[in-house]
């Protein structure tokens, strides 16, 4: 299929153009009184955010090391994607909707926020909420309201904001904050260390299963923000959590930065499964605004058999840059990592994941399914590294992808590094179309074409949207056939 | 670059300006090279391997080719020999036909001389510095007797920019055979850069045994350039060299041309390869085969890092690689890094990589039939290494090959494990 | 020839082998049978040697050695052969090399002079005529792509080549079209011979059409439940194994797991 029938398609049928014109649902403004900080970076606008959120010394330490080490860094351009330069010094770092105190209970949110996260369908009323999901609910850069706490304070889990963490446990985001993704680690995980504004936290302790899916969903909306959050994840000993993320964004046309570190630690026994939705505003379809979305994801395995799974739904943002990662330190532990991503119009994808095998017996999985359409480009890069000390070590990569136009681009960049005479590493990579064929036959079984690309497509990412929680795989399939609208003739 | 390294290369242009032409372009090149460098780890191609040893070596220009070269085995079809960088006398008869220098400056090869190699800095000290190297022309239609370019060295610290052209004009077929080679305890490099220009539907059979002594440094550069329905069949047998480097890139540029990029690398001791292959589809219906294996013991490191790009427009393009590894003692390394960049949609691509060991349900298979493990283990690996002989073993050329990979395949003494 | 006693086999902490006591001479064909799971196979793998098994007690004396003390192709050249249930592919080893590599070691060991290239080749051509095999197996990788038939014939052939004194089949007649199984049988027929002996490991009594047993044992639970001459076989052919097991089942159960 080529340019000119898609065209054709949309003059034949003007009722499928209009849809995908209009395709990205989350694109409302939210009409808030909000308070910012100037356009600028320096270190005051790093002291302001952190007096504004009346954090202790040793944070506002660590976020000054952060901005002087950023100084230093240069914008990395190893990746495959490309956007005009940013400037750092004309984006608002602290957003926050206007309220003279921490909201104590929903009763005191703002019944505007809470009509905006009705409307993305994330009800914050416990009364009403998904059953067995809690909800920690960030708007620009705070977080505005979080579900079922108490529930969960009866087990001791901790799930907050990370503002409320900082105050609360200290001692806690002390010990783990920076142990995975240091504040050196790259040049936008550095900069959301200095001037990162909210995120959630969440502490389950030794021997509990947390009973609920805990939730956060992000949301961008002041004009000319960048959002710097920062989830903290720690299971300790024995410990399961599955925590989702899901993401949206207003319609502009300018592009905003997304800069968030997501740092999760699994002791011995314990299990962590992070999904991700992501359906950032990935601009129109002549590639005007949309987020670009470089966040640092890592996951670090630090006690024996401790099991941590990243699955991600990757459909927004007009460009994607992130590998989250497993570090596998203790004996026996396990990494996975399960990505769809989907490229349509101009949208850019770099996404993948690192495996670094250091303790003996450990095993990694990865599944990575690319879907490119329109003049979307996507790439997968991964890096499977086996050191001396993992003897025994296991990886098995699956990267596949799916081409749907002459115009886009799919691209594989494995990295395989094997320090260890006996550990094993198979990479296995294909490419596909959707077949002609195919489409005629399902056709000729009374599919419409979009109806059978849909199901070739859900079929081609059947793997991991298994790994996803239910709730959340109707909703990743919907949003798949949401962004494919239109992509083919 | 200091002072007293960049002055090593002014000299070494100096001392060979009076027997080369071109020396203005020459000078160019030379300058370009020393601004930018020898390359590093910082850039991604050169990830896995750096030149620290090169950089601080005090190379020179070779002062003497080496008129007695020792046997190299029976070599059905014309031997051209070439002893640090020059051409050499054998059998009282210099193959002056088949030497560069003699023939750069014809009508036919000034066409395309130089024309694909590129400005790297090892292309730009190779421009500067070369004396000689193999030409072979093909003229259209015509079958070439095998050519086996023989390339010696023997002089301690000398650079050998070894520049070789071979140009295949329509119809044309060749069988070439290049073996570089060296004196065991002499530390010297090779910087070969090869161009290879094929015609319509010009078939060239390629092997290139790179068996350099063990202190020496080798860094190739291979280009070559495809009409349609050509045929370029490769085979890189590495096993030899401290520092091996070695690297091949292919366009495909007409509709149809084919290319077979296939080798092994056996990186023992403390030897490092690192091999990389790049092969462009620009034009529809291409195809692109490679069946690499690598097996790493002792202290070796063995780089496989092999990228396909298909342009857009080049639909039914065909690429499809293979890289398995076997890493045989606990203190190698095997590093891989197979790349697709595709920018079209009816493709078919695709590729599988693996390290890991040798099957041990296999030794057990064959020791249950009487065969002790090291015989069982030798088996295995000669199988496992055989599966990159694809097109080599219907040519010909297997039983001049088999001496060197046998001996090659012996590992040395205690590297292979339990 | 071959004398077990009271072998008790694990696979990690699981036991699979309970106390198995058998004593095979020189010209006898035993059958070993026995329903799924009830240790057979691990029984054939560790008289070859196979690597993760643990004796836990017991012995195995083979001509007059410690059988359990040798090397896999120690075994081999001793004269014990395993024709394998599920033989191995091998790519890039053709079966002619496999077949002189392997003869070879035994007539070293034997203190036989080794066969050069066309004495070699007449012996093989020879077995490959009584198991009416066509020549142009010999020059295919070992087992490579080969049918389920061809593959147990190639063990069948190994075994013609290598002469053993002691043949254990391991479930050589599984997946065989019953010209296969004749021809099997007719190569294990050709090798009978006082001074050697059989062991058919099988699940079924077909087989035992062809080639008669001496003697029948039924394995269960990783202990022989039952031993008796070739109508045992024929019994178990009407009864099933379920008579016969429900003892040894209702005790705990070592599970036998299949590499």
């Amino acid at each position: 299929m080529n340019h000119a029938e898609v065209s054709r398609a949309d003059e034949r049928n003007p009722e499928l153009a209009s849809r995908v014109a209009d395709e990205y649902r989350w694109g409302f403004v939210t009409d808030i009184e909000q308070e910012t900080v100037p356009r600028e970076l320096n270190e005051d606008i790093v002291r302001l955010i952190s007096a504004r959120k009346n954090e202790p010394e040793f944070m506002l330490e660590w976020r000054l090391r952060a901005y002087r080490h950023w100084l230093t860094m240069r914008e990395p351009t190893w990746s495959s994607v490309h956007h005009p330069p940013i400037d750092y010094q004309a984006i608002h770092y602290y957003a926050a909707p206007k309220t003279r105190t921490q909201p104590k209970d929903l009763s005191e949110v703002d019944p505007e926020l809470l009509r905006t996260y009705e409307k993305l369908g994330i009800p914050l009323q416990e009364r009403e909420a998904l059953a067995g999901v809690a909800v920690d609910a960030v708007f620009d850069s705070v977080s505005v309201a979080t579900t079922f706490k108490d529930k969960l304070e009866r087990l001791g889990i901790i799930f907050c904001s990370f503002s409320e963490a900082v105050q609360k446990h200290p001692e806690l985001v002390r010990a783990y904050l920076g142990s995975v993704v240091p504040y050196t680690d790259n040049y936008f995980a550095t900069l959301n260390s200095a001037v990162f504004s909210d995120g959630s936290f969440v502490y389950v302790p030794k021997g509990v299963r947390c009973p609920m899916e805990l939730s956060t969903y992000f949301r961008i909306n002041a004009r000319n923000s960048g959002q710097f959050e920062r989830t903290l994840i720690v299971a300790d000993e024995g410990a399961y959590v599955s925590y989702l993320e899901g993401c949206t964004a207003p319609m502009r046309d300018e592009n905003q930065l997304h800069a968030a570190v997501v740092e999760l630690v699994a002791l011995a026994d314990a299990r962590i499964k992070y999904s991700t939705v992501q359906n950032w505003y990935p601009g129109d379809r002549e590639g005007r605004g949309g987020i670009y979305n470089f966040v640092t994801k890592r996951g670090d395995c630090r006690g024996d058999r401790a099991h941590i799974s990243w699955t991600q739904v990757e459909t927004g943002s007009a460009i994607t840059w992130k590998y989250p990662s497993c570090i596998l330190t203790g004996n026996d532990s396990v990494g996975e990592f399960y990505s769809v991503a989907l490229t349509n119009h101009h949208q850019q994808a770099d996404t993948g994941t690192k495996m670094i095998h250091i303790g003996r017996n450990t095993r990694s999985t990865i599944v990575s399914k690319g879907i490119s359409a329109g003049s979307g480009s996507n790439a997968y890069r991964g890096l499977v590294k086996v050191l001396p000390s993992a003897a025994n070590a296991r990886n098995h990569t699956q990267c596949d992808s799916l081409l749907m136009s002459d115009h886009c681009a799919a691209h594989t960049f494995p990295y395989i590094e094997v320090k260890n005479a006996s550990a094993t590493v198979e990479h296995e990579a294909t490419t596909s179309k959707i077949g002609d064929d195919q489409l005629f036959y399902l056709r000729s079984r009374g599919l419409s074409e979009e109806d059978a690309v849909n199901l070739i497509v859900n079929g081609f990412c059947k793997e991991v949207f298994r790994e996803l929680p239910m709730e959340f795989a109707v909703e990743a399939q919907k949003l798949l056939a949401v962004s494919l609208e239109g992509a083919i003739g | 670059m200091n002072l007293e390294t960049a002055t090593r290369y002014r000299q070494a242009l100096d001392y060979i300006s009076s027997a080369v032409g071109h020396v203005d372009a020459r000078q160019r090149a030379l300058e370009r090279f020393l601004a930018s460098g020898l390359p590093t780890p910082r850039l991604e191609d050169w990830k896995y391997t750096a030149l620290d040893a090169l950089e601080r070596s005090p190379w020179h220009a070779p002062e003497h080719a080496r008129d007695a070269l020792p046997d190299s085995g029976d070599t059905p079809g014309t031997r051209v020999a070439f002893g640090n960088g020059r051409l050499v006398h054998t059998g009282g008869q210099p193959q002056r036909e088949h030497s560069l220098a003699a023939h750069v400056d014809d009508a036919r090869a000034r066409q395309v001389f130089d024309s694909l190699a590129g400005d790297a800095a090892l292309t730009q000290i190779n421009r500067a510095l070369w004396q000689d190297g193999l030409w072979l022309h093909v003229p259209a239609g015509q079958v070439a007797p095998p050519v086996f370019a023989v390339h010696y060295a023997s002089e301690a610290d000398a650079m050998l920019h070894t520049r070789n052209l071979v140009v295949l004009e329509a119809g044309a077929q060749a069988v070439l055979v290049e073996h570089y080679r060296g004196v065991p305890d002499r530390a010297y490099w090779q910087n070969p850069v090869t161009e290879i220009v094929l015609g319509e539907g010009a078939h060239l059979d390629h092997l290139t045994l790179t068996e350099e002594g063990a202190a020496a440094s080798h860094t190739g550069l291979a280009v070559v350039r495809q009409a349609r329905h050509s045929r370029y069949s490769a085979l890189s047998v590495n096993i030899g060299g401290r520092l091996v480097r070695h690297e091949t890139r292919v366009n495909l540029d007409g509709p149809h041309a084919e290319c077979r990029l296939d080798g092994l690398f056996i990186a023992d001791t403390r030897r490092h390869i690192d091999q990389h292959l790049h092969v462009e589809h620009a034009a529809p219906r291409t195809t692109s085969r490679q069946t690499w294996r690598g097996i790493a013991a002792g202290r070796g490191r063995g780089i496989f890092d092999a990228r396909v790009v298909v342009h857009a427009g080049a639909q039914q393009a065909d690429a499809q690689q293979s890289s398995r590894n076997l890493l045989l003692s606990p203190h190698a390394e095997i590093d891989v890094k197979p790349q697709l960049e595709i920018h079209a949609d009816d493709v078919k691509c695709g590729h599988g990589a693996t390290v890991g060991q040798l099957d041990e349900a296999q030794v057990f298979y064959l020791r249950s039939r009487g065969i002790d493990a090291v015989t069982a283990r030798a088996l295995l690996l000669r199988a496992f290494a055989e599966e990159a002989l694809g097109w080599l073993k219907n040519s010909g050329l297997a039983g001049w090959l088999e001496p060197h990979l046998a001996a090659a395949l012996r590992l040395q003494e205690g590297e292979r494990t339990a | 020839m071959l004398e077990i006693r009271n072998l008790h086999v694990a696979i990690g902490d699981t036991p699979i082998l309970a106390g198995i006591d058998l004593e095979v001479k020189a010209g006898e064909v035993h059958a070993i049978m026995g329903p799924n799971g009830s240790g057979k196979s691990t029984l054939a793998q560790v008289l070859a040697g196979r690597e993760g098994y643990t004796v836990t007690a017991g012995s195995v004396r083979y001509l007059g050695q410690d059988l359990l003390a040798l090397e896999p192709e120690a075994r081999a050249r001793a004269g014990v052969f395993l024709a394998f249930q599920y033989p191995l592919e091998i790519p890039g080893v053709a079966n002619v090399q496999l077949l002189r590599t392997a003869l070879n070691s035994v007539r070293r060991a034997r203190g036989e002079p080794e066969l050069d290239a066309m004495d070699f080749l007449d012996a093989v051509k020879a077995k490959l005529a009584l198991l009416g095999m066509d020549e142009g197996f010999l020059y295919r990788a070992v087992n490579e792509g080969f049918s389920g038939g061809e593959k147990k014939r190639n063990e069948i052939l190994q075994m013609a080549v290598l002469e053993p004194r002691l043949a254990i089949l391991d479930e050589t007649d599984s997946g065989l079209d019953i010209d296969a199984l004749k021809t099997v049988a007719h190569g294990v027929n050709a090798l009978k011979h006082p001074q050697r002996a059989v062991i058919l490991v099988t699940h079924y009594q077909r087989l035992l059409n062809y080639i008669v047993p001496d003697r029948v044992h039924v394995l269960a639970a990783g202990r022989i439940v039952r031993s008796g001459d070739a109508s045992l076989a024929l019994e178990l052919e009407d009864k099933g194994y379920a008579w016969l097991t429900h003892d040894a089942e209702s005790q705990p159960t070592p599970a036998e797991s299949r590499p």
